[in-house]
């Protein structure tokens, strides 16, 4: 006898249900429209397809970066390395790519270095007992020290076309919005339909259920950062071919700019809830904020201010919703 | 009929304590197997001995006839063994549906998550359990703990277990629900599952259990036939010898009243309570694990301010807002969770027992060490703290060692009143003994004591005088003479009119 | 002397052992560093790191985290130069105003930690990326040169011989150490950091504390953001960029447990003056700056596992 066959309808979620689920993801889409709403009637120029374009296209490395970020951040742990580990991985793609090796190896190379790196830091992190921002504050000035030591920071130009992969173009929109588009939303089913992204909310949302359920914590937090640094991979592929050129340094601040994003995509720090959903969305916000503040003739030094306040009230939000479920 | 599990000489310490000594235990198919004993006499760790959460020192486990030994929860699982933990160990931010199954959840043929298999069969499971109204999407951190309870349970059918092992599965629940969990075991047991049945309530063991066992610091004392037992032998196998021998409390003559409540409230956890407490007092506070009396503490002693009504000391009205206060006042507070709330265990016993009075014992904010160790030393000698000195680290002494520095701790304090919340939980009977003697002490030098306890022998044993709480207020008030453990236990789980305790529970948290 | 304090000392003769050990390698590898000049010289440069390192290893033995302080810093730097070139004040009123200004960032920390219950590793992450950004935005990409010469007394110069900045480190170092390791404000540190619900449930003012801690460590970043300023002699909004893994490192390296309960200003001292000599001993063989804080990520890392490994037998 089984259940299923006893069982009457089940109803469908309602609506009250899946609001509440998806309850950051849709703010953030409200202040998204808001915004281009907003911006695009005081300067007409800001809804033009080249800025639109442009705005995509710059950010949408940051969006991928912060799908995997989401992910270790669910999973209950930080990682504040992964600037420093896109511009290595940048370098090294680059630095392959002038060197003549064939155009696969210099894309692929490079996502596999990530996913060991970040694999080792899992490794640290879930059997050395390490607290990952430990692990990661360590990471992240051996990974930049390295990286300026071994080029001095020199350019690599000359990169051949055909490794320039965040040019391509299909029907008009440039490859990168394609990634962003395609990898968020795999990794969203992914997360919600396989036993593993399931696995990551349990960890992080309570870690002493999941080792009595008889999940094997250790063994899925060195996954997820493995994983981790795949999207890490790449994002920095993306990084390394938008431009003519590779500075081979690490971009400022960009492990802050992914952690706020996950963040204000509304993945709780403390772990256990958020979607890669939200995640992306709050990553193309913050790239229209910063568009529309030249746009708004106001200085993009103040760029950084906004997003600390966003961060920060994100943050405070949080702490009040948990305190009254 | 073969047994489903069956342990034998089962034996496990935690450092110098042994927590279990040869212990047996079985279980049969379509049977409750109640577990029965005082706190701390080892009933949890045979849960998690028997659901592999810690493996035991000693002794043989076997599973339908064949000796195992888990290495992990997983393993328990998979011979069907499904717990229910006392602390609900659920997810709060995943569905009614994923905590269900997760970790067993089905697929579809790609091998990815079939929601809508998951939803429908926790939907089959809940209606199996006469739960229609829990809603299988939403979040479990939204629900009550009665609801959060159906859920586990539904998690360990789920999992088509042969031994669902429930620990106090009632303690938290309003009467009304703890019967609807009563019914859901015995539609179990027809079905032919074992289960193991934790719990204090003796009208429930003889409701449910078709077996008894007892343990007793540790000990196993005895199985019985349900029907060849009364409370009263239950009783004597739990305590171990009659009640009036174990509480050695002395009459004191009763003084002024030094603290005096006034329809004290916080929130609607803790309401409209009043009583007043005399020097020399052992007032007890009966009621079961929810009905405000830890929150009643926590209220007078400035962890959670009082949202309204009064407090007086000696008289005066007096503002109570943090634990700092509380003590400036003399009110002192020997919390329920002695490891989580009462000592710092990686520190010194000597840095423990000053830690209330850290201030008065420093010249213009500079530690006096010689005072502390002076201090430390009085306590030890005081207190009969079994240590190797004031610089041995707290979390090296025993349950009831640990008890008596949180003691020499507040002592040191000089306070006027003394509330003590599960004074003897998780300590072995003789250092229980010593701390009743203590209490005792501490009474007829004009201390006025009150007591929370959730061990009836032992309210009745020392207080003068019980008060019974329940879903937030005081339902009854005894004088030592009247009080028996018929009437404080009949108060204390009287059917409730017109309110839940399951709102009460959901505003704790 | 004390078994429990014996324990506590375990490390910090390690860390002197292996402080030993480095210096006479490095003495052996070049002939500059053993020379007076040198020494005096890495005592200026670790000034401003060493400062930080004293409150921040009050809030890591709490079991906080203060990520911001480098932010902090840049701020101080830039508001110091525009209270004095921009708002007018006299140069002596603009440094307290700066430093002042560091303290109510601090504060700021303290509150959103102690009020919101917000957790500090993310508290300071989010006004890391607050106070730099309004870092940026105040200076609009601008520096403040052209200081007057007194100014560049507490940075450049010499007091009895030695750099100005030395002796307020050597002089809050050892008013850290008392406090600390005397105090019942010292006390407290350590019982919250072992046990914040204990320390609540004995009565100690646990939030009071953090704010003092949190408002202590802006307090102190803007301190060495003025000695920094007068040091370097001008002001930029990128100044003090990684200052927090710099001295997270050093009171971690100190024997300061990132868990909260252990640590003294003793291990932070031998932990600075280890990851400076090491930094000046590799700048000497040659290797360059950024060759230097991989060295210093390796050991962070080395140094908390060795840890870990050792003290197995913590009840957590």
């Amino acid at each position: 006898m089984t259940l299923q066959a006893l069982a009457r309808p089940v109803p469908a979620r309602s609506w009250r249900v899946v609001a509440e689920s998806y309850g950051q993801e849709l703010v953030i889409l409200g202040a998204l429209i808001v915004l281009f709403v907003g911006v695009g009637l005081y300067n007409p120029r800001f809804l033009s397809s080249t800025n639109l374009t442009s705005v995509f296209v710059g950010n949408a490395f940051i969006a991928i970066a912060a799908i995997g970020m989401s992910m270790v951040i669910i999973s209950g742990n930080i990682d504040v390395s992964v600037g420093s580990l896109i511009g290595v991985l940048g370098t090294i793609a680059g630095t392959l790519a002038v060197n003549g090796y064939p155009i696969i190896v210099c894309w692929l190379v490079p996502i596999l270095i990530g996913v060991v790196i970040n694999a080792v830091v899992g490794v640290l992190v879930a059997y050395a007992r390490i607290p990952s921002i430990v692990v990661t504050l360590g990471m992240l000035s051996i990974l930049k020290g390295g990286l300026i030591s071994a080029t001095g920071g020199a350019w690599i130009s000359n990169l051949p076309p055909e490794f320039m992969l965040a040019q391509f173009r299909l029907f008009g929109l440039p490859s990168s919005i394609y990634f962003m588009v395609i990898l968020t939303v795999a990794a969203a089913l992914w997360m919600r339909y396989s036993t593993f992204g399931r696995t990551i909310y349990a960890i992080g949302g309570n870690p002493e259920a999941a080792r009595v359920t008889g999940i094997r914590i250790e063994r899925s937090v060195v996954a997820v950062f493995a994983i981790h640094g795949m999207f890490a991979g790449i994002a920095a592929i993306l990084f390394a071919t938008q431009l003519q050129v590779i500075q081979s340094t690490v971009p400022p601040n960009l492990e802050l700019t992914v952690i706020t994003a996950s963040v204000v995509g509304g993945v709780s720090i403390l772990g256990g809830t958020g979607t890669v959903i939200g995640s992306t969305l709050a990553a193309i916000l913050f790239a229209a904020i910063g568009s529309s503040l030249v746009f708004l003739n106001v200085s993009a030094y103040w760029l950084r201010a906004v997003q600390g306040l966003m961060i920060l009230a994100t943050v405070l939000a949080d702490m009040a919703r948990r305190r009254r479920i | 009929m073969s047994d489903l599990i069956a342990l034998s000489g089962i034996s496990k310490s935690f450092g110098p304590v042994k927590v279990l000594k040869e212990v047996s235990f079985d279980v049969k198919p379509g049977e409750v197997h109640a577990l029965l004993g005082e706190n701390g006499a080892g009933k949890s760790t045979l849960i998690k001995i028997m659901a592999g959460v810690i493996g035991a020192d000693s002794g043989e486990m076997k599973v339908n006839g064949q000796a195992v030994k888990f290495a992990s929860p997983r393993e328990a699982a998979a011979h069907g063994i499904a717990t229910v933990y006392q602390e609900l160990l659920l997810f709060p931010e995943l569905t009614v549906a994923e905590n269900i199954y997760l970790g067993h959840a089905p697929k579809t043929r790609w091998g990815m998550l079939d929601w809508s298999a998951m939803r429908a069969g926790a939907r089959a499971l809940l209606d199996s359990l006469d739960s229609p109204d829990l809603d299988v999407d939403v979040l479990v951190g939204k629900l009550s703990v009665a609801n959060r309870q159906r859920v586990e349970i539904a998690k360990a059918l789920s999992q088509d277990a042969k031994l669902v092992i429930m620990d106090e599965p009632t303690a938290a629940l309003a009467d009304a629900d703890a019967k609807r969990l009563m019914a859901v075991v015995k539609m179990l047991r027809d079905r032919g599952v074992g289960i193991v049945y934790v719990s204090h309530r003796l009208p429930e063991i003889f409701a449910l259990a078709d077996r008894v066992t007892v343990l007793r610091d540790g000990a196993y004392v005895g199985t019985r036939a349900i029907s060849d037992v009364t409370e009263a032998d239950l009783v004597s196998m739990m305590v171990g010898r009659a009640i009036d021998h174990l509480f050695p409390k002395v009459d004191v003559p009763r003084g002024e009243v030094v603290l005096e409540v006034k329809n004290l409230a916080y929130r609607d956890v803790v309401q409209d309570i009043s009583f007043s407490l005399h020097a020399g007092e052992i007032l007890g506070i009966a009621g079961l694990v929810g009905s405000g009396r830890t929150e009643l503490a926590l209220t007078i002693f400035g962890i959670t301010p009082a949202t309204s009504g009064e407090i007086l000391l000696d008289g005066k009205p007096v503002a109570i807002k943090s634990p700092g206060e509380a003590r400036g006042l003399g009110i002192a507070y020997i919390p329920e969770d002695r490891g989580l709330q009462g000592l710092i265990r990686p520190q010194t016993v000597r840095e423990n027992v000053s830690l209330a009075i850290i201030d008065r014992i420093a010249k213009a904010l500079v530690v006096d060490r010689g005072k502390e160790a002076a201090l430390a030393r009085d306590a030890i000698a005081r207190f009969g703290i079994r240590t190797r000195g004031p610089e041995q680290r707290v979390r090296q002494l025993s349950g009831g060692n640990q008890q008596k520095v949180v003691l020499a701790k507040w002592v040191a304090a000089e306070p006027r009143v003394l509330i003590m919340d599960e004074p003897t939980r998780g300590i072995d009977v003789g250092a229980k003994a010593e701390i009743h003697a203590l209490m005792s002490r501490l009474a007829g030098q004009g201390l006025a004591v009150l007591m929370i306890s959730s061990e009836l022998p032992e309210v009745l044993g020392m207080s003068d005088r019980v008060l019974v709480m329940r879903g937030g207020r005081i339902v009854a008030t005894f004088d030592r003479d009247q009080a028996t453990p018929d009437a404080v236990g009949s108060a204390m789980t009287a059917a409730k009119r017109g309110q839940s305790l399951e709102s009460a529970g959901a505003a704790a948290e | 002397m004390t078994a429990a304090l014996d324990r506590v000392l375990r490390h910090e003769s390690i860390l002197g052992l292996l402080l030993i050990a480095t210096l006479a390698v490095l003495a052996g590898q070049s002939e500059a560093f053993f020379t007076a000049d040198n020494l005096l010289n890495q005592g200026r440069l670790m000034a401003e790191v060493g400062l930080v390192t004293l409150p921040m290893t009050f809030v890591i033995i709490t079991g906080g985290i203060d990520l911001s302080v480098g932010s902090i810093f840049g701020l101080c730097c830039i508001l110091l130069g525009v209270f004095w070139q921009k708002v007018g004040m006299p140069l002596p009123v603009a440094m307290v105003a700066a430093i002042l200004m560091g303290g109510v960032a601090g504060l700021g920390n303290g509150i959103i930690i102690t009020r919101f219950k917000v957790p500090p590793l993310i508290a300071t992450l989010a006004t890391l990326a607050l106070y730099r950004g309004l870092a940026e935005g105040i200076a609009q990409a601008r520096s403040v040169r052209g200081y007057p010469d007194w100014f560049f007394q507490l940075g450049q110069y010499d007091f009895l011989g030695a750099p100005t900045q030395l002796w307020i480190l050597i002089a809050l170092f050892i008013a850290a150490a008392f406090v600390l390791g005397m105090t019942t404000f010292g006390r407290t540190i350590y019982a919250i950091g072992s046990n914040e619900v204990a320390a609540r449930f004995s009565g100690l003012k646990v939030d009071r504390a953090k704010l003092v801690i949190y408002g202590t460590s802006g307090l102190i970043s803007g301190l060495a953001a003025v000695i920094f300023v007068s040091r370097v002699s001008t002001t930029r909004s990128d100044m003090g960029t990684g200052l927090e893994l710099d001295v997270i490192t050093a009171v971690v390296l100190g024997g300061t447990s990132i868990f909260g309960g252990r640590g003294t200003i003793i291990g932070t001292g031998l932990g600075l003056i280890l990851m400076q000599a090491l930094k000046n001993g590799l700048a000497l063989a040659g290797v360059k700056g950024d060759g230097t804080i991989v060295v210093i990520g390796a050991v962070l890392i080395a140094a908390i596992l060795i840890g870990n490994l050792l003290s197995r037998n913590g009840d957590g």
